[in-house]
């Protein structure tokens, strides 16, 4: 397997300039809302609203401002799938549709996807959705086909301010640890980052560099894997068919229900 | 920008509309954490990365860049750092003595001297639309006037003397040079020399009164901070945080750079705005050294291009003046001594004139034709977009040929559509079928019924266009930058190039006059127009060769055509040398070296400029006037901002870019007197192109309202002047019209501030944009920004509709109900400031009301740009 | 900018409706009445096998309706074969980790034993000329086999549903691993419902009838129990409930699915000769109503 790759994204320097979900589209060839005629959101300056099967990148506006305009500020965004080391998705899909890539990144394979929708619940981060126009479930690939052929993904080539950039797992997390540590430096105490190491889902190969809590970007704080519930889950069922099964035990208690019944019997 | 220290973003939203531009200060900022500032109405995706933000209500800049400049003049270490003063003396006009005939607008309570009725124009061409005039002879420079030399001041426009304009002084001035006897030419050396004048008084103390430094001083001594915030509505602090953080970031070793776009320029004052940015950053030191300067932003793909190779009404090639009615250009040699600065580069004019007229019309130019000059057609008057509309509504305008524009959407939109209703042709040649390709069938006035399709007698043709991707060219960036394009497909059906077009045209036209007898027609007989294609294919489909025109551009040789001249050094004024525009001279040096074909960049880490990449004008030339990187005695003014620095061994002008200087004209050089063109300058002087070879804090010359910018109000304004009596610029243009019509100051019936921008998602009047579903589903409606605090006020809510009104017309947009939107408290009094962008038209997939139905007819009287940045309207739940 | 209660709440709803609602009850239903008809097989009393056949008849058709039901709520019902195998290699696909997985397998066996199950109560009934066919019922060995073996699965089938949710990072049905447990007593309690209501239909009055009824209302009972355990294992993620859907499961499944059907059957004067067959259907309409609120509820917010 090659070395894992994958994205760090420094919402610093984001200029919401939506280039790197239009570049998806482009490269993607993904539809659009209702062939263009969308609707204002009138939630600030996003009006395609969330990831989902034609929207794999999205950008994220929120407007953080006091009543009389002291220091507000608008965080910018561009969200994408995770590429989870252990991912849900991954662990849910019941036809193997998704895969782990050489490159240690998550993709759907839309010819295998029978748009049965478990991944959809089972990713943490509600990345997932169906796309129409296939009837399977989509997202970001990473641009898979661009990898293989040594490229780099069409949107953090379109970023014109590299908030998206594109490398090593390795190598970007060390070039994100100093942009943090120059951001402290720079008075910027609220600058870390989420799923830069192994404690989130064993590492987001698509991490962030944030200066809010997660929730304000709408990202969970602590994602879990949805086996979690798997075993407790499956005990107390268990521990339900047993305790059911004894109440039957203690309601039919009778032996001798072995001889066939005389109308039977000839 | 990568090299600046500050980034003053003021009258731009770069992050919005130079997304990609926009990289430079983004990485000056994450790998030298340079600041960077925000000075905007709205807080838009610009502020969202900017260090600090600095709301002003719209139009109000100039009051907050005098209250920086005044903050600089007075500050401590302007006045202690030696770099400042030295700069200054040297490198400006500061130490320039006024005529004592000059009086301020703060003597005169906000105009200058020199104010009059306007009773310019020819009454051929009644649409130059000013509503005053300035005489500007008591603007000059003081000079040691002897005798005649004195009266002939009048003749040289931008020599820091008298601009001819128009009316009563034109025919005086005019007279003035009718006395004098020019020696003909060519060569033009004796008519060039017979231009010079007496030198200026200087008084390098800066003490004298009458010096411009202390006028500058005088005249923004009440810009205080104070009131920078009565006026903007900036509160103090912020201005303040702002002005400390620029003056801490210039200097010997520190630049600070500003970006400005159309938020300076759609105002009746927008070149003053600009103007005072010049005179801060030349105050600071920040003009010619890396990471300094001031950034005009430019709009439309390669719109640098088309004012270098102008469609520009008032220009020819390479920023000439265009032949006028309205000067006394009667003769090539008239023409010559009216534009030439006997002192300085432009002392040049006569070679580069001629070239043009060469390449105009070849061998048919001679010296006793004048090389053409009297076939070369002249201008009446303003011919810019306003003007040339409010001349079409009058009736005036027979046809329009529409190339790359959707004017039925533009400003006064419903004037405008009117106006092209009284054409008898209209060409329209776009990509799609847009707005003013439909304006007959769909516009508003014909859905509502008002106009009825067959009561239209305009004629309406339709050219499919290319793509950019579909023809071979070059594109100039707003860094002057020429880059080549490749064909890359062939474009669909019937589609052809805009250069197909014109030379098509030209063609048909030359057949058509061919054997007219008409004077007025020998022009379009004896026009150069041979561009054939090299390629079978093109000339099939009968496109022009980029490169044929390119090699015009550049300019060659008359008696050995394949032998290219390598730049403008080499042109004449003789005929010997044909060179369409002089600026581009040395793009095309040789017939196999296009240099803006070149694609290697500089190896990363070193300091470099990117020579080999790209070219650009001129001379290829990255930073202009890049003397003033180096101290007055050639020296780096500092190892980290070093950029060309005098050679002592080699004896000439070395550095990361190409000296934008005589190679060998050393520091130490002394200004000749009697001397022309570079000659007349000392080694000292780093803007070449000024004839006295410096930087002007104040301008004498070249400007039609006033020398020193000044804050008015715009025309529609809620805000009473609170620095002069005088309420809006006296010399504005505006165009009467019963359809145009202006609310008046205090018009209760429109109490709020609007101004209309752009938004990353879209382009300009929509065609490039709103026929994307990849981009309408991003911006999918027309919205008016509004506070909370309005909003409530009026009962609004997030996504209603509201009615957005002017004395135009009332269009209606959903409500995007924002704190980025803030009310601002003018003068103690509250003002509401709504937005509005103004991508929309009634064509293609997401379709909206014309913003522009509310604009108005009045411009900049410099530039005729209009006021889409500034006026007023109401609002209203719909 | 609100709180949130858990981190499930930033994932995204599958939008599974009516037709994995209505699976959840069916397949309730087969596996249900498959386990109650093994019980009886096993430990009830002669007369009662009528009653155990009925089970079985319940669950083939119950299990062949729920198949159908999940393949047509699949956005590409033609591979819903890509379940059980691995379309570009056509090797097995199975997930032990994977509820969906391993509960698409269950289906299929679950569904061979319903069918042999069927087949022996068609035997047993003389619908079917088979004498060998008897042996696929206990007291057989083969049919004693069949039965368990096939009884594991039904209780499976019936259980993985809530498992299922409970493996996904929706709110509400990742925040308690107690909905298989629901799930499976639920899927007793309308199985039993059912069987009395239809018993009752066909007037019989075998001794097991009674039985049923007391063990429905003990199972009832113990359903209440987990059904709190349930709200209250969800701690902050209550919240979710504090709705329309809060009220439902309120009134439709504890005071109409549960409460009402054991008061029934503690006061028997109330209703009389219909106090059981009242307390069944109410039985049955409160399960669904449970699936509902649970399928739906989670994916609103
Ligand atoms: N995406 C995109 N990019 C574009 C274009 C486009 O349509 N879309 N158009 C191109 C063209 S042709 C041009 S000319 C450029 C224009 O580039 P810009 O000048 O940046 O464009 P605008 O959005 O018109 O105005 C910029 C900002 O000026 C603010 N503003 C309004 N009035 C004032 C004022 O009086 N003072 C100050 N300081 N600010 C004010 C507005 O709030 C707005 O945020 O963009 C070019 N780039
Ligand atoms: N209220 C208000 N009004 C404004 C402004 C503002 O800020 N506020 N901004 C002003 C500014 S700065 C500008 S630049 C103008 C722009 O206003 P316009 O130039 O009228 O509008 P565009 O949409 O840029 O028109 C360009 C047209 O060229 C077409 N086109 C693209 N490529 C080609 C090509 O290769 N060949 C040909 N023939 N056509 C092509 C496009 O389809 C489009 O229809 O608007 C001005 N109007
Ligand atoms: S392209 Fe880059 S800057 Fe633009 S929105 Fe995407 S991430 Fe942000
Ligand atoms: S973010 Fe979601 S979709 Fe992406 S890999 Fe992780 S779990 Fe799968
Ligand atoms: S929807 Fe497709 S990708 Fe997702 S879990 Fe089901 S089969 Fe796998
Ligand atoms: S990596 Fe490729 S697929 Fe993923 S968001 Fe970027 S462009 Fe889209
Ligand atoms: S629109 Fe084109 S020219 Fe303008 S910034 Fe984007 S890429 Fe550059
Ligand atoms: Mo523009």
């Amino acid at each position: 397997m090659a070395e894992p790759m994958g994205f760090y994204t420094d919402t610093t320097v984001c200029i919401g300039c939506k280039a790197c979900e239009v570049a998806c589209k482009e490269w993607n060839q993904l539809p659009s809302t209702n062939g263009g005629k969308n609707t204002l959101s009138g939630d600030s300056y996003d009006n395609t609203r969330r990831l989902d099967g034609i929207h794999w990148r999205h950008v994220k506006f929120i407007e953080q401002f006091t009543e009389e305009r002291k220091d507000g500020r608008w965080l910018l965004m561009s969200d994408v799938c995770k590429h989870c080391v252990q991912a849900a998705c991954l662990e849910v899909c019941p036809t193997g549709a998704i895969i782990r890539t050489e490159f240690d990144t998550v993709v759907i394979q839309s010819d295998v996807c029978n748009g049965c929708r478990d991944c959809i619940a089972a990713c943490p981060f509600g990345v997932i959705d169906i796309n129409p126009a296939s009837g399977t479930a989509q997202k970001c690939t990473l641009c898979y086909d661009r990898l293989q052929a040594g490229m780099e993904p069409a949107c953090s080539k379109a970023c014109p301010t590299d908030s998206i950039q594109f490398g090593t797992i390795r190598e970007l997390r060390e070039r994100a640890q100093k942009r943090v540590e120059q951001l402290h430096q720079a008075g910027e105490k609220r600058a870390y980052l989420y799923g830069a190491d192994e404690k989130m889902l064993g590492g987001l190969n698509s991490f962030y560099l944030l200066v809010d809590r997660p929730e304000a970007y709408g990202l969970p704080p602590d994602p879990k894997m949805p086996t979690r519930n798997l075993s407790s889950g499956s005990w107390f069922s268990v521990l339900g068919a047993v305790l059911v099964g004894l109440m039957g035990i203690i309601n039919f208690r009778n032996r001798g229900a072995h001889q066939p019944p005389p109308e039977v019997r000839s | 920008m990568a090299d600046s220290d500050c980034i003053v973003i003021m009258g731009s939203n770069m992050a919005e509309n130079h997304p990609v531009a926009f990289r430079w200060p983004m990485q000056a900022k994450v790998e030298h954490g340079a600041k960077i500032i925000h000075v905007d109405p709205r807080f838009t995706r610009t502020s969202a990365v900017a260090d600090i933000y600095a709301p002003v209500r719209a139009g109000s800049d100039i009051a907050f860049l005098g209250g920086v400049i005044n903050y600089v003049i007075n500050s401590e270490r302007w006045n202690k750092d030696p770099f400042f003063k030295t700069w200054v003396v040297n490198y400006t006009n500061a130490a320039t003595i006024i005529t004592e005939d000059f009086k301020d607008t703060e003597d005169l309570d906000g105009v200058f001297s020199g104010l009059m009725e306007y009773k310019g124009g020819l009454p051929e061409w009644p649409f130059n639309a000013f509503v005053g005039e300035y005489k500007p002879d008591s603007w000059q420079y003081a000079r040691t006037k002897v005798g005649a030399t004195g009266e002939m001041a009048a003749s040289t426009a931008r020599a820091g003397e008298t601009r001819v304009t128009t009316g009563p002084a034109a025919s005086k001035a005019a007279a003035a040079q009718g006395e004098r006897k020019t020696p003909p030419g060519p060569p033009y050396d004796k008519l060039v020399a017979a231009l010079l004048k007496p030198p200026v008084e200087r008084d390098e103390t800066l003490q004298n009164p009458r010096t411009v430094f202390q006028i500058v001083k005088r005249h923004y001594s009440r810009y205080t901070p104070e009131m920078v915030e009565r006026a903007t509505g900036c509160p103090k602090e912020t201005f303040l945080k702002v002005a400390e953080t620029i003056l801490a970031n210039s200097g010997a070793d520190k630049t600070t750079s500003f970006a400005y776009a159309v938020a300076w320029t759609q105002h009746t004052y927008g070149v003053q705005m600009i103007g005072a940015c010049a005179l801060l950053q030349l105050l600071l030191g920040n003009v010619g050294r890396p990471g300094a300067g001031v950034m005009a932003l430019r709009g439309h793909a390669s719109i640098q291009g088309s004012t270098d190779i102008p469609t520009l009404y008032h220009s020819i090639q390479g920023y000439m003046s265009a032949p006028s009615a309205l000067k006394k250009h009667d003769t090539l040699d008239d023409f010559i001594a009216a534009e030439t600065l006997p002192t300085g580069w432009w002392a040049n004019l006569p070679k580069y004139m001629v070239s043009y007229l060469k390449s105009m019309y070849g061998d048919a130019a001679t010296k006793e034709n004048q090389f053409g000059y009297d076939w070369h057609p002249k201008i009446l008057g303003d011919h810019s977009h306003l003007a040339m509309f409010a001349a079409m509504n009058a009736g005036k305008v027979k046809g329009m040929l529409c190339i790359g524009q959707n004017p039925a959407t533009s400003l006064n939109a419903r004037l405008e559509r009117a106006a092209m209703r009284k054409l008898e042709w209209l060409v329209v040649k776009d990509n799609w079928i847009h707005e003013t390709a439909n304006f007959w069938k769909t516009a508003p006035e014909i859905k509502s019924g008002e106009v009825k399709p067959q009561d239209i007698k305009t004629e309406v043709f339709f050219l499919p266009a290319t793509q950019v991707a579909e023809v071979d060219g070059t594109f100039t960036n707003t860094q002057r930058l020429l880059q080549f394009h490749h064909k890359a497909a062939e474009p669909p059906g019937d589609c052809r190039s805009d250069p197909w077009f014109t030379y098509q045209l030209g063609k048909r036209l030359k057949k058509l006059y061919a054997n007219s007898t008409l004077p007025r027609d020998e022009g379009f007989k004896n026009l150069v127009w041979d561009y054939e294609h090299e390629s079978e294919h093109e000339r099939k489909i009968g496109e022009p060769s980029a490169l044929k025109i390119l090699k015009e551009i550049n300019g060659f040789y008359t008696d050995d055509p394949n032998r290219h001249v390598a730049g403008f050094a080499e042109l004449k004024d003789d005929g010997s040398t044909t060179c369409a525009s002089w600026i581009y001279s040395g793009v095309y040096p040789a017939p196999d070296k296009n240099l803006a074909a070149r694609r290697t960049p500089d190896p990363p880490g070193q300091p470099g400029a990117h020579l080999n990449w790209g070219w650009a004008w001129p001379s290829n030339r990255r930073i202009m006037y890049n003397r003033a990187s180096a101290d007055p005695q050639g020296r780096p003014w500092s190892e980290k901002k070093k950029w060309v620095w005098w050679d002592e061994e080699k004896k000439r002008w070395v550095g990361y870019d190409v000296p934008d200087y005589p190679a060998t004209k050393p520091p130490t050089d002394k200004a000749k007197p009697g001397a022309t063109g570079m000659d007349a300058l000392p080694g000292t002087a780093p803007f070449i192109m000024r004839p006295d070879g410096v930087g002007w804090l104040y301008v004498p010359a070249g400007l039609v309202d006033g020398p020193l910018p000044t804050h008015y109000e715009p025309v529609e304004s809620p805000v009473k002047n609170p620095l002069y009596k005088q309420q809006t610029s006296p010399v504005l243009k505006y165009w009467k019209d019963p359809s145009n019509p202006i609310a008046q100051l205090g018009d209760q019936k429109y109490p709020y501030i609007i101004t209309t921008y752009r938004l990353t998602e879209h382009y300009l009047a929509g065609a490039m944009s709103r026929w994307n579903p990849w981009l309408t589903e991003l911006q999918p409606e027309l919205f008016i920004e509004m506070s909370p605090e309005l909003a409530q006020e009026k009962g609004i809510k997030n996504l209603d509709w509201v009615r957005v009104t002017t004395p135009r017309a009332q269009i209606r947009a959903k409500a995007l109900v924002t704190r980025r939107m803030r009310p601002f408290v003018i003068d103690g009094k509250t003002f509401h400031h709504v937005g509005m962008p103004w991508h929309w038209g009634w064509e293609g997939i997401s379709t909206g009301d014309v913003v522009n139905e509310l604009t108005s007819l009045v411009g900049d009287p410099n530039v005729s740009i209009h006021e889409g940045k500034a006026f007023i309207c109401n609002v209203e739940k719909a | 900018m609100t709180a949130f209660p858990s981190s499930t709440f930033f994932s995204a709803p599958p939008d599974w409706g009516w037709l994995v609602t209505l699976y959840f009850f069916v397949g309730g239903l087969a596996g249900g009445s498959y386990f109650l008809a093994v019980l009886i097989d096993l430990f009830g009393r002669p007369e009662d096998r009528p009653l155990a056949r009925l089970g079985y008849y319940i669950a083939l058709p119950c299990i062949i309706v729920s198949g159908i039901l999940l393949t047509v709520d699949l956005y590409r019902p033609e591979r819903f074969w890509h379940m059980l195998i691995e379309s570009n290699t056509y090797r097995p696909m199975f997930k032990a980790w994977s509820p969906m997985s391993v509960g698409s397998w269950a289906l299929l066996i679950f569904g061979i034993f319903a069918f042999l199950s069927f087949v022996g109560a068609l035997v047993e009934d003389k619908r079917l000329e088979w004498p060998a066919g008897a042996r696929l019922r206990p007291p057989s060995v083969l049919g004693r086999i069949i039965g368990i073996l096939g009884g594991l699965f039904g209780f499976y089938v019936a259980g993985y549903t809530g498992v299922l949710l409970a493996v996904t990072n929706r709110p509400i049905w990742s925040d308690t691993p107690l909905l298989g447990m629901l799930f499976v007593v639920s899927a007793a309690s309308i199985s039993a419902a059912l069987m009395i209501l239809i018993a009752r239909r066909s007037r019989w009055t075998m001794p097991g009838i009674a039985a049923l009824h007391r063990m429905d209302a003990w199972v009832v009972a113990l359903e209440f129990i987990v059904l709190i355990a349930v709200i209250v294992s969800l701690g902050p993620v209550m919240r979710a409930w504090v709705n329309a859907w809060g009220l439902l499961l309120f009134l439709g499944v504890i005071v109409l699915g549960m409460l009402a059907p054991l008061g029934l059957y503690w006061r028997r004067q109330w209703l009389g000769d219909l106090n059981v067959t009242a307390g069944a259907a109410l039985v049955l309409i409160g399960g669904f109503i449970l699936r509902m609120v649970i399928v739906f509820s989670a994916q609103g917010v």
